[in-house]
């Protein structure tokens, strides 16, 4: 670290090489160092570089030393403070530092820098030093308003000292330095009554009112005091107010020193702006020690017309000359003799000038602005005519700033500077006035190049003399010199502002002007060229004036040649022009010294914005170079009048308290430089410092140092000089960018104020509209009105005529009314009237109806009559009749009438009841016949009942019947059986007995078989013994039934059967019971029929029947169940049947029926022929007639027993209707 | 019938598909539940349709009378019925005509002839003749129709006296009907017959006094004794000749008599089918056993009342 510490430290030597790379490798290498390093080694090694080299790399690194090496810088430069050899550099150093205005500058009242640079300040004794001091403390003082509360009257302390110091000069110190020393208090003076007012004016008070310092008052302070005005701090102000830091917050640095410049009225020192118009002022200034009272008096109304007239910029130039011309008079006294030519010549230019603006008519808005006024009023002096172009372009350039474009044009044309018409008359509207313009500016060009050329010369040379020379000339030169300073800075502004204007003209115009902008390349393009033309030109114009020595040439002529031509080349170049030519002479006027470094303090500041401003605002930049160069030029020439000064000597000591301080260094640098202009002219060699020491021997050490440190004064009043201008050119680019921005407002309001005359315009044209469409409204409501009232009055007639149509109808109404009444009434009468005429008619008739009848009724009457009279005489004749009868007759009649009356009466009664009856009878028929239907209705349900049980029974009962065939050929067959078995047996017993024969013809059942058969057939035999006995004994009964076989009719052969059948049971019940017991069925059957047999033996079928049928319902003998009486019943029938069959058989069959007696006797007759042997016997059987039956069935067939069956059916189908209806007749 | 309300509405469809016995069983079953019960119906019915093998047994007993129509005396007939059977049986038992060896067959006739009064001695009794050899062979077809012994003496015996009764003198018409009906129908067959001299050979005992009896199958001899005993003998004779006319190409094939006969006399395996057309033979193995005759299509068919 350490070594590298001193290896940076070793670089430092090689900061003033000559490779520029190499250079800034070693400044990068540092700043690079300082950058990263806290420590205060590097810096420390820096600053000592410095002070043993003064070199200007170390300047550069230490002015942009940044924060944490400020307090070792700060404490460094203390340090080296503290040593009085070094102390010189030291404040150099600190000035340049302070003049960088580093960020951290304002900590500097923390340090003890400040309060031993303000030791050093007042302790000090070399002039040197404490002009550089005073200078930085100056510069510092903006950079600290607030240290002011802790030092200020330190800062008053020493500018006690100084001002005392420069007037007592207690080091003797060479004049040259005093001039120095004063000006550097002058200046502090102002800063201190700018910046703390109160307090300075009442520390000048209690310090000046001291009786030791009422000389320094009265020789330093009090014409300090007559170049500022009185601060309104003063009036508005406090002390405390003043320290109070809070008061400074809002100004920045160039604020606060333009606030400082403000209160000054010298123009070194001022600026003039916001209103403070320091012009009127420096009139007064100017003739302060001459015209005081009375230019005071004029001049405070001077700037209330001056006022009032830019406002209305109305007032003719013969209003506003008169009191002024008047008034001139009065003012110059001693220098009118001086003053009149100038006066003359002025006024011959401006009355040349004039008529020609009146002539062309093109000066007439100019005068009109009033701004003519100043420069007759001013005309006076000559020093005073770029004054009054600079009052009067300045006053219209104040009226332009708030009126607009407008007022451009005049402004340059009252300057006299004609550089406008070039310019202006293409963008305003004055175009015609252009050829005008430029004749007119020819010819003022001319007449003031040769007017100025021979006044300069005429002056110069012939009226020189040593009075001049001593009083006027000097107070003219230094008016001169003021002037031209004046002069330039005003041109500058000048030419600012018509920048500006052109510029917001430009930017307002820009699309309309095109080609001027193209314009302008050309002449810059041709400015080139023009630009050696004219350094030729203004080169001879400078030696010239150093020749001739004039030095009221000087101005003038360097200002015709400065200014016209450029103003041929446009304003651009006019103000570019000057800059490059002393850039370009610059090398050339190196004898100086000044300029012999203009990069030095030149490239610094100008690098950050110059390029920046020529490429935004190529007329702004070229308006502050061009200003930087007239500085430049007031400080070369302040240094020759220093020069010259210090060569003349200190003579003007008096003069110099009525002049500025810096004024007085400028004509003392003028001073120096026509001395020394002098001596080179006077030397061959153009060496000057070979031709120095060879002209004057070796020059004195004393007067070497003298100048080495008045070089260095000037040195440090050129950087005073220029920091104060770069605040100036900070505060102008604000302000610029104000007046740019006010421009832009200001086109806005153009346009907006455009639009509302557009508007207005429009507003008029919709009113004027407006008017008419009002008046067409009103036309045409005259017109409806007019219309409406014709109508209304055509309404009313038509109303009246209606009315009277209405009343004549309502008249015919009434009268239609009435006749309709009458009408009514007519009719009424007239219906009254047919009414009574149909009445009279009605009448009429009936009255002849009447009459009519009135007629009949008299005919009947008569007829009547007639018959009464015929009746009478009948009555008469009845009457004798009757008496003649007498009442016999009468009598009888009556009762035969009563009698028939009675008859009737009864008959009638009679015939009532009988019809009753017959009614009765009726209903009884009708019931009865009721009764009888229902009756035969219930004899129909009964028919079908019984029909329907018959069908059951007949169904049942054929069941029954074919039972018992089935049952009778079963006995039958059984019977076979048994005969043949007896047959058998008989055989048997015939073969064992050999009486075969007889036992087969007669009886053969009659003895043997009780005999022959011993088990049984005793018993058999017995029963048809029986039988036999029994048949023999009711023998007579078929006995009797054959003797009566023909007519005995069914009784009869029903009694056969019966007895025939009756013959049978017993032959069954004569069985063995073995026989009983081997046939229980057969023998049931058996047993029934002999009941049957036995009850009603000696009644009929008939009866036999109805008791059947009545012992169905009561109770009868027989109590057998109804199965049995039905098979008794039907056993009967079927018995009588069989009977009647057998009976028919026996008649039908071809053999000879026998009677019933013998028929036992023939069949067995018949038997054997047809059956054989065994028949035989059978045939002798009580029932031959059966087995001759079954033979017969079976020898011939179905076909005989069928018909006979069907006969017999047919038979019994009769009987059984009969015996239907006899029940039928019982059940009825 | 037809228009009976409580009839199936779907009976029209059921002939139309084939099955003709659903409707009759009811319509048959209305038949008999009307109390006096209609004879004359009941034959109509049973010469249209095949009856109801489960009713047959009643039908016939009361179209034969052995039941009365009214069904409120058929239970007192019935034992009526039963007794004279018995008694009748009874008889011939004690008269030892019959014994429990002897055939029912036998006993039937027994029975019968007891009853028709022709019962032989049983000293003489000789070999059936003709007549008993008709009964016989009925009865022992009815002997497998019918089961009770009762009833089928019964049937027998009424079918027997019916059918001698009604068609007794029609029944030596029947081979000239059937001569009519076959040159009707098929004269070639007759003229074969005819010129073989089979004509005269033709089992016309068989047929018409037997009934099919023993000819036919039980089924088949069922259909056509329903038609008898409802009081048709035609049916015969179409039977018959259906019977030829089905064995037309074997009877056509033989020219001797007595194989036609042979032939003819077992047709067991032939079933009798009436159509429309009449009556027709197929083989029993194609359709359902049923024979319906179309009284219209009998014209000589005999109503009684």
């Amino acid at each position: 670290m350490a070594k590298e510490q001193s290896n940076v430290s070793d670089l430092l030597p090689l900061l003033e090489s000559s490779d520029l790379h190499e250079l800034d490798q070693i400044k990068s290498v540092l700043n690079d160092h300082l950058g990263t390093e806290r420590g205060s080694v590097l810096l420390n090694g820096l600053v000592d570089y410095y002070l043993e080299t003064s070199s200007p790399q170390a300047i550069l690194i230490l002015c942009s030393v940044r924060e944490p090496h400020d307090k070792h810088l700060l404490d460094k430069l203390n340090e080296c403070m503290a040593k009085p050899a070094c102390r010189l550099p030291t404040l150099t150093l600190l000035g340049h530092v302070i003049r960088k205005q580093p960020p951290w500058m304002h900590k500097i009242t923390r340090f003890p820098l400040l309060t031993s640079l303000l030791k050093c300040l007042k302790t000090d004794s070399d002039v040197v030093v404490l002009i550089t001091g005073v200078l930085v403390l100056i510069t510092l003082l903006p950079v600290i308003p607030q240290a002011g509360k802790q030092h200020i009257y330190d800062f008053f302390d020493i500018f006690g000292r100084l001002a005392s110091w420069s007037l007592k000069n207690p080091g003797h110190v060479h004049g040259v330095y005093l001039i120095h020393l004063h000006a550097s208090v002058y200046s502090l003076f102002h800063r201190l009554y700018g910046m703390y007012p109160c307090n300075f004016v009442s520390y000048l008070r209690s310090h000046y009112s001291m009786k030791e310092n009422v000389d320094t008052f009265e020789e330093v302070v009090k014409p300090m005091l007559g170049h500022v005005r009185i601060h309104p701090e003063l009036v508005t102000g406090t002390n405390d107010y003043e320290l109070d830091p809070s008061r400074w917050k809002r100004f920045e640095i160039h604020d606060i020193v333009i606030e400082c410049a403000k209160v000054s009225l010298d123009p070194k020192e001022a600026s003039c702006e916001e209103g403070y118009s320091s012009m009127p002022d420096r009139v007064t200034i100017h003739h302060h020690p001459h015209l005081r009272s009375g230019l005071d008096y004029t001049a405070s109304p001077y700037t209330d017309f001056l006022s009032s007239f830019g406002s209305s910029a109305s007032t003719p130039l013969s209003v506003g000359r008169p009191p002024l011309s008047l008034s001139l008079p009065q003012l110059p006294g001693t220098q009118s003799s001086l003053c009149s030519p100038h006066t003359s010549f002025h006024q011959n230019q401006h009355c040349e000038v004039d008529p020609a603006g009146n002539k062309v008519s093109m000066w007439s808005p100019c005068s009109d602005c009033g701004m003519t006024t100043p420069p007759t009023s001013r005309g006076i002096s000559p020093a005073n005519v770029p004054e009054l172009s600079q009052s009067a372009s300045h006053a219209p350039s104040q009226t332009a700033s708030t009126s607009g474009g407008k007022c451009l044009s005049p402004a340059p044309t009252l300057s006299n500077e004609f550089e406008h018409l070039c310019s202006t008359p293409n963008t305003t509207n004055q175009l015609k006035q252009k050829p005008s313009g430029e004749e007119e500016r020819g010819n003022p060009e001319v007449i003031s190049k040769g007017a100025a050329g021979e006044s300069v010369k005429t002056m110069s040379l012939t009226e020189l003399s040593d009075f001049i020379k001593e009083q006027d000339l000097d107070i003219q030169r230094m008016e001169n010199e003021h002037d031209e300073d004046a002069i330039t800075e005003e041109l500058l502004k000048l030419t600012e502002q018509k920048h500006k204007a052109d510029r917001s003209f430009y930017s307002t115009t820009e699309t309309l002007t095109g080609h001027q902008e193209k314009e302008m390349l050309l002449t810059t393009s041709n400015q080139s060229l023009n630009k050696e033309a004219r350094r030729l030109v203004s080169t001879p114009d400078k030696s010239e004036c150093s020749a001739g020595g004039g030095d009221q040439q000087l101005p003038w002529s360097f200002r015709p040649c400065f200014t016209p031509i450029d103003n041929l080349l446009t304003g651009f170049s006019t103000s570019q022009s000057p800059y490059r030519a002393e850039e370009e002479g610059g090398s050339g006027l190196a004898n100086y010294g000044l300029f012999s470094s203009p990069s030095i303090f030149r490239d610094p500041v100008n690098p950050v914005y110059e390029p920046l401003f020529e490429l935004a605002l190529p007329r702004a930049a070229s308006l502050f170079v061009g200003r930087k160069t007239s500085v430049a030029l007031a400080q070369r020439a302040a240094g020759d009048e220093g020069e010259r000064n210090a060569s003349k000597g200190e003579e003007e000591g008096d003069e110099m308290a009525a002049l500025s301080p810096l004024e007085v260094l400028d004509r003392l640098i003028q001073h120096g430089n026509e001395a020394y202009e002098k001596v080179l002219k006077r030397l061959p060699m153009p060496n000057k410092s070979v031709d120095w020491t060879h002209f004057g021997g070796t020059t004195p050490l004393d007067e070497l140092h003298t100048l080495r440190s008045q070089v260095l004064l000037l040195h440090n009043q050129l950087l005073y000089e220029r920091y104060k201008r770069e605040q100036h050119a900070i505060r102008n680019r604000r302000l610029l960018r104000r007046i740019i921005n006010a421009t832009a407002m200001e086109e806005q309001n153009n346009s907006m104020k455009a639009q509302l005359k557009l508007q207005d315009i429009e507003i008029q044209s919709l009113q004027a509209s407006l008017v008419e469409e009002q008046q067409r409204y009103r036309r045409l409501k005259e017109d409806g009105d007019t219309e409406t009232a014709c109508l209304h009055s055509q309404f009313q007639q038509l109303q009246q005529g209606h009315d009277l149509y209405l009343s004549k109808a309502q008249k015919l109404q009434s009268e239609l009314q009435e006749c309709q009444s009458n009408m009514g009434e007519l009719e009424a009468e007239l219906q009254k009237a047919n009414n009574e005429a149909y009445n009279t008619g009605h009448q009429l008739t009936q009255l002849s109806l009447k009459l009519t009848n009135s007629e009949n009724l008299q005919q009947q009457m008569y007829l009547l009559n007639k018959q009464l009279l015929l009746l009478g005489e009948t009555n008469k004749l009845a009457i004798q009749e009757v008496q003649r009868l007498g009442p016999e007759s009468s009598k009888g009649l009556q009762m035969l009438q009563s009698s028939m009356g009675k008859e009737q009466e009864c008959l009638r009664q009679s015939m009532l009841q009988q019809t009753q009856g017959l009614e009765a009878a009726q209903q009884r028929i009708g019931d009865l016949e009721a009764q009888l239907a229902k009756k035969e209705h219930l004899i129909l349900e009964q028919k079908l009942f019984l029909e329907e049980v018959k069908g059951q029974t007949k169904g049942q009962l054929q069941a029954s019947e074919s039972r018992y065939l089935a049952m009778r050929r079963v006995t039958q067959v059984l019977q076979t059986e048994m005969l043949q078995l007896y047959s058998q047996l008989d055989a048997e017993m015939l073969t064992t007995n050999q009486s075969l024969s007889e036992s087969d013809t007669i009886e053969p059942s009659s003895a043997p078989p009780g005999t022959s058969r011993p088990n049984g057939s005793s018993s058999r035999t017995v029963p048809t013994a029986q039988g036999s006995s029994d048949r023999r004994t009711q023998a007579w009964p078929p006995g009797n039934g054959g003797t009566l076989p023909p007519g005995g009719g069914a009784q009869s052969t029903t009694s056969v059967t019966l007895n025939g059948s009756l013959k049978q049971p017993p032959l069954l019940s004569e069985m063995s019971p073995t026989h009983l017991a081997a046939f229980p069925l057969s023998l049931s059957p058996a047993g029934t029929p002999f009941t049957v047999g036995t009850y009603p033996s000696a009644k009929s079928f008939l009866g036999m029947h109805a008791r059947e049928l009545f012992c169905n319902k009561s109770d009868s003998q027989c109590d057998g169940d109804e199965d049995t009486q039905l098979s008794s019943l039907s056993h009967s029938l079927v018995v009588g049947e069989e009977s009647s069959e057998s009976t028919e058989n026996v008649q039908s069959s071809p053999f000879p029926p026998p009677a019933t007696g013998t028929p036992p006797h023939s069949l067995p007759a018949a038997a054997p022929p047809s059956q054989g042997s065994a028949q035989s016997a059978l045939a002798q059987e009580p029932p031959p007639s059966d087995s001759q039956q079954l033979r017969a069935h079976h020898g011939q067939g179905a076909r005989p027993r069928a018909s006979a069956a069907a006969a017999a059916r047919q038979r019994r189908k009769d009987l059984r209707i009969m015996d239907y209806n006899e029940t039928q007749q019982e059940h009825i | 019938m037809a228009e009976d309300p409580q009839r199936n509405f779907r009976s029209a469809y059921y002939e139309k598909v084939g099955f003709r016995g659903v409707e009759e069983k009811k319509s048959l079953e209305i038949l008999l539940k009307d109390n006096p019960l209609d004879v004359e119906k009941l034959s109509t019915f049973s010469q249209r349709f095949p009856l109801p093998s489960m009713y047959r047994i009643h039908v016939w007993k009361v179209l034969l009378g052995i039941l009365p129509p009214h069904s409120d005396s058929h239970s007192l007939v019935g034992g009526y019925r039963r007794e004279q059977y018995q008694d009748v049986l009874e008889a011939l038992k004690v008269m030892r005509f019959v014994h429990m060896a002897t055939p029912q067959t036998q006993v039937y006739l027994r029975m019968f002839q007891l009853e028709s009064q022709v019962l032989p001695r049983r000293s003489d009794t000789s070999a059936p003749d003709e007549e008993d050899e008709d009964f016989l062979s009925i009865a022992r077809a009815m002997e497998e129709i019918v089961e009770d012994p009762m009833d089928c003496y019964w049937l027998i015996k009424s079918f027997v006296n019916q059918f001698n009764n009604k068609f007794g003198d029609s029944i030596p018409h029947l081979p000239k009907s059937l001569e009519h009906y076959l040159s009707v129908e098929e004269p070639r067959l007759l003229n074969h017959l005819k010129n073989t001299g089979a004509l005269a050979m033709l089992p016309y005992s068989l047929w018409f006094r037997r009934c099919f009896a023993g000819c036919l199958p039980e089924s088949s001899l069922q259909r056509v004794w329903d038609k008898v005993i409802s009081g048709s003998c035609k049916i015969l004779v179409f039977v018959a000749m259906e019977i030829l006319l089905s064995y037309k190409i074997v009877v056509m094939g033989t020219s001797r008599p007595e194989g036609v006969v042979s032939i003819l006399c077992n047709v067991s395996d032939v079933i009798i089918i009436g159509s429309a057309g009449g009556l027709r033979l197929f083989s029993p193995f194609c359709l359902p056993i049923t024979l319906i005759c179309f009284s219209p299509l009998l014209p000589d068919a005999p109503r009684e009342h």
